[in-house]
């Protein structure tokens, strides 16, 4: 696919891993060799790296951003906080695994991950793309109603309607909540 | 720190102690009730800012210890040398059960988020306080986070590692 070259990274900051970002981004790693660039909002965007911990507050936004983003668009954990909770593990306040409530298409492990690794992840995203298997976007609408259930399983009810229709099951349950 | 300022102390409030950690910084421990009185006699004095309000957590004694970090402004910065600078640490112990102290705002006002994240985390109550509401937490938790009798790892276990992963 021709957008691998062209890859958007919605500039989202998230935990410690953000700090990483602005050497990846300019002169001095110049990521626009790989062909990502930041870009300002989620609705223009087509990467999503979620760098470091993501608290409980976090994840409402991340969630709501990732939903405005259009197809196809991809996920990338960063930093070992997202994939299991790295030194957050028994946090009171941060999700440990961030692909139980959004779809995740690669992670970047390492405390922190050095720009090189983001360039190796990106290189790594295009094999994946290539190969039809970058699909968190459809493994999302596919199995929207697990994420949703997971998702109001923290945050008890959200806030915004659903993305995708769920199935007629799921939502009596939800209008039953309200 | 000021000789003439730690005899007054001594003199005038009941159950002052008086510890010198290094030549700038000092460790005032007082009773609670004379927490005010105190805090507003070392503002007179030149420790004209609140720089945190802090707590510690003493379960083994069943206490909180609330610690006041002053420092002081320099009035004129010509004449400056670094023995100027000046820290106090002004600690109280309250009963962990019901704990309550007297809101410091009348006195500095910039206590009054340090006080409401105390509240939020330790539950402890700033009487005179205007609005005492959560300050970051969104969750709802039984025990306040940062107490120690707050078990996080059973807290983890219900909460997060609870929630299945999703199956394609």
């Amino acid at each position: 696919m021709a957008h691998k070259y062209s890859l958007h990274a919605v500039y989202f900051c998230t935990g410690c891993g953000i700090i990483e970002i602005p050497p990846v981004i300019t002169a001095r790693w110049d990521a626009e060799r790989f062909g990502v660039i930041p870009v300002p909002t989620p609705r223009q965007g087509n990467l999503f790296m979620i760098t470091g911990y993501v608290s409980v507050k976090t994840l409402e936004a991340i969630i709501r951003s990732y939903e405005q983003m259009p197809d196809p668009k991809y996920t990338v954990g960063f930093g070992s906080c997202p994939i299991n909770g790295g030194m957050y593990w028994d946090s009171y306040n941060t999700i440990k695994h961030l692909d139980k409530y959004i779809p995740v298409d690669g992670w970047i492990a390492g405390c922190m991950p050095r720009p090189e690794a983001v360039f190796i992840g990106v290189t790594h995203l295009w094999t994946l793309i290539d190969k039809g298997k970058a699909d968190g976007y459809l493994r999302y609408k596919k199995n929207y109603a697990s994420y949703r259930k997971n998702q109001e399983a923290l945050f008890g009810e959200l806030g915004w309607p659903p993305l995708y229709e769920l199935p007629n099951w799921k939502k009596e349950e939800t209008i039953s909540k309200r | 720190m000021n000789e003439t300022l730690k005899k007054e102390l001594q003199s005038t409030f009941n159950g002052v102690e008086i510890v010198d950690i290094h030549e700038t910084r000092t460790a005032i421990i007082v009773p609670s009730v004379s927490v005010p009185v105190v805090l507003r006699k070392l503002k007179e004095s030149g420790l004209n800012r609140l720089s945190l309000l802090s707590c510690v957590d003493w379960i083994g004694d069943g206490k909180f210890e609330i610690v006041y970090i002053l420092t002081s402004y320099m009035q004129n910065d010509d004449e400056y040398t670094p023995n100027d600078e000046w820290h106090v640490f002004l600690k109280t112990k309250i009963p962990r059960d019901h704990a309550s102290l007297k809101s410091a705002i009348d006195i500095f006002e910039n206590a009054e988020p340090y006080e409401r994240e105390i509240h939020e985390l330790f539950g402890v109550h700033f009487d005179g306080h205007p609005r005492l509401t959560p300050l970051f937490l969104t969750q709802k938790y039984e025990v306040p986070p940062f107490r120690k009798d707050f078990d996080t790892r059973q807290y983890v276990k219900d909460t997060y590692d609870a929630i299945p992963m999703v199956e394609d």
